[in-house]
């Protein structure tokens, strides 16, 4: 059983080591481990490393370990479940009305609001009813790990928990503000791009200079003066393009500003630009892309081939807009280069570049501009872990 | 062997101990994340306290190398020393410049201690490991006496990140970790009543209700923490108009001990105002 636990939780891609499994073996032998508690608290504490994870702990615990009937829903989703059910109703009111085992026409009578109400009485009612067995987790040789978007798939409307406390206790899910599903915060933005300020010059006068340090001394006849010097640390400049136009950039403006505003205070030397879709002719200094344009040749002219660029934009356009001519939008870049050589440009003026993209990864292969823009520019998703693949593909020489 | 139960202000669930007592048996060192605020620094005083050991902290640097941590040889003293020789200690001998850092106090200290490593997420991933090395052995060298310093006793060692991003995976490997979740309003009636012995009911219920509210308003940048809660409801009761508590459904005053930055200042006192207004 606790090989199987082991394996489990490998197998839905938490890393345990084997070394931290051994350690845990240490603590049953050792004789730390006397009830169910202390092996849900021992086992988390010991081998997984990070909260990210805890969820997916808490979720494989339960499923291993017994009836795994879960506790109660929260409110939250409760709510989110009776949105589903109205989308579903939009789309196919006939099948979810049969399924709920009522007329359809006297659900259509209903507001909206109405209906979600309904709905949601209806769901808390089956929790009454309904009896305990019923597997929350992946039914039909799913994994337990729901893969839960607005649809909480997988989910089901389950008994009262009659397990023990730990049991109850990993049924709760406390982390799951935590998982690594969760989207991406101001404090994880800020926390990846800390990274990079390693690599602002700021090192402390920490080293001695002997020849200074030398020269000093003769100068003040004898009288021993030590002279300090920085360490040299890479100097680096970034240039940040971002795409802030377009509806298509539109809900994701916020984080890429989060973004912008951390940056901002990580580099000395930093400068941003603003594009619509893609890049044609000109770069813009204010965000209104208006007042202050920037020639895209000078922008490459005046920069040291050593900034690193990164360029942030959803890369979905109409396939036009990258590959011809007269793709932009603006009637006065009609230099006659397409956006897709601008670009080329860009990424062989600057070996350094990357792109970050806020387009779920899972979706990029639908649409068709960012495959041709990934195969330019190396591309990351602009979530913790493509910004820490982006940062350290910006570090290497 | 002696166990952690808690101690007078600080509050501990059970889970907590449980973790604490575990790692010192696995004699690992505990690695603590969590929310700013949530408890992490007080838990190596809480158990120094309770297990009647002392305490040595390490604040991590960004720029500190681990040999700095462990010890320093003081040539600027020696030099000067030689130099005018009118100090007592004797210039020939190294080790007479040789001072341990905060990790050499605590191998070299006669009785068991605590160790507590805080916030090493500020330093380099080298620093990081490097430093468990040194921590997994027990052990390291003073280079210029080719000396080894050996621990007396193993330390208690907790370490205390902030970072969202985890720290490196070797260094994961030789920890125990456990990440403190924000408290919920039932465990911060508890601190509450650790801190002020005295405070009324409804004070607190009050306060901790409107402190949650506080917290949920969106956008802000840096939410209030325990800390803040403390300090606030110090305020309050210096303040004749709240001591009694009935008044903070009506009106939430000193704001800016909870809120830091300008920008959360300004949204949390919108909040409020819309609150006024749309009730």
């Amino acid at each position: 059983m606790f090989l199987q636990f082991f394996y489990t939780l490998r197998e839905v891609g938490i890393p345990v080591s084997p070394t931290s499994f051994l350690v845990f073996h240490r603590a049953l032998a050792e004789g730390l481990v006397r009830s169910v508690e202390d092996f849900y608290v021992t086992a988390r504490t010991v081998l997984i490393k990070s909260e990210k994870y805890f969820d997916l702990y808490d979720q494989v615990f339960a499923y291993i370990f017994e009836g795994t009937a879960i506790a109660e829903r929260s409110e939250e989703e409760l709510d989110m479940l009776a949105m589903s059910m109205l989308d579903e109703w939009l789309k196919n009111p006939k099948e979810l009305a049969k399924s709920l085992d009522m007329d359809e026409e006297q659900l259509q009578k209903l507001s909206p609001e109405e209906l979600l109400e309904y709905f949601k009485k209806r769901l808390a009612d089956q929790e009454g009813r309904h009896d305990g067995g019923s597997k929350w987790i992946g039914t039909g040789g799913t994994s337990p790990v729901g893969h839960s978007g607005y649809h909480p798939g997988g989910m089901r409307v389950g008994g009262v928990s009659g397990g023990k406390t730990a049991m109850k206790v990993a049924g709760e899910r406390r982390y799951r503000d935590y998982s690594i599903e969760a989207p991406l915060s101001r404090a994880a933005l800020g926390e990846a791009l800390k990274r990079l300020r390693n690599l602002v010059p700021q090192g402390a006068k920490d080293q001695i200079d002997v020849d200074g340090s030398v020269y000093q001394t003769m100068k003040n006849g004898g009288e021993i003066e030590i002279v300090f010097e920085r360490s040299v640390v890479d100097r680096l400049k970034v240039a940040l393009l971002i795409d802030n136009g377009g509806w298509s950039m539109e809900p994701h403006v916020e984080i890429v500003q989060t973004l912008f505003s951390y940056a901002v205070s990580q580099f000395k030397d930093l400068s941003t630009y603003f594009f619509h879709n893609t890049i044609y002719d000109l770069l813009w200094q204010d965000p209104a892309r208006f007042r202050r344009p920037v020639e895209l040749d000078d922008f490459v002219q005046k920069s040291d081939p050593e900034t690193r660029l990164i360029i942030v934009g959803d890369a979905s356009m109409a396939p036009y807009e990258l590959m011809a001519t007269d793709g932009s939008i603006h009637a006065f870049e009609r230099s006659g280069r397409p956006s897709v050589d601008r670009l080329h440009f860009l990424a062989k003026s600057f070996p350094h570049a990357v792109w970050l993209n806020p387009v779920s990864q899972r979706t990029w292969d639908y649409t068709r501009t960012i495959g041709v823009i990934r195969s330019i520019f190396p591309m990351f998703e602009l979530s913790l872990d493509g910004l820490e693949q982006a940062v350290s593909h910006l570090v290497r020489k | 062997m002696s166990t952690f139960t808690g101690s007078g202000t600080y509050v501990l669930d059970e889970e907590l101990s449980k973790i604490v007592n575990i790692s010192m048996a696995l004699e690992m060192p505990l690695l603590l994340k969590g929310e700013p605020g949530t408890g992490k620094t007080m838990l190596a005083h809480a158990v120094a306290q309770s297990l009647d050991m002392d305490l040595v902290v390490l604040n991590v640097k960004s720029n500190m190398k681990l040999i700095e941590a462990l010890y320093q040889y003081d040539t600027l003293t020696r030099l000067n020393d030689s130099r005018f020789g009118d100090s007592t200690r004797d210039v020939s001998d190294i080790k007479e410049y040789i001072r341990m850092g905060k990790i050499g106090q605590a191998f070299m200290a006669e009785k068991r201690c605590v160790l507590l490593i805080d916030e090493i997420d500020k330093a380099e991933t080298e620093f990081q490991d490097d430093m468990l090395d040194v921590l997994d052995q027990m052990e390291f060298d003073i280079l210029e006496t080719d000396e080894v310093v050996r621990a007396r006793q193993r330390p208690v060692i907790i370490i205390t990140s902030n970072a969202k991003k985890d720290l490196s995976d070797p260094f994961l490997g030789r920890c125990n970790f456990h990440h403190i979740a924000f408290p919920e309003q039932k465990m911060m009636r508890k601190i509450l009543q650790a801190h002020f012995g005295d405070i009324s009911d409804k004070l607190a219920e009050n306060a901790i209700e409107a402190f949650y509210g506080l917290r949920n308003i969106e956008g802000v940048e840096k939410k209030p923490a325990t800390r803040e809660l403390i300090n606030w409801i110090r305020a309050l009761q210096a303040d004749p108009d709240f001591t009694s508590g009935k008044m903070l459904s009506q009106e939430i005053p000193y704001l800016g001990v909870l809120f830091k930055k300008s920008g959360d200042y300004q949204r949390a006192s919108g909040a409020m105002m819309k609150k006024r207004f749309f009730r």
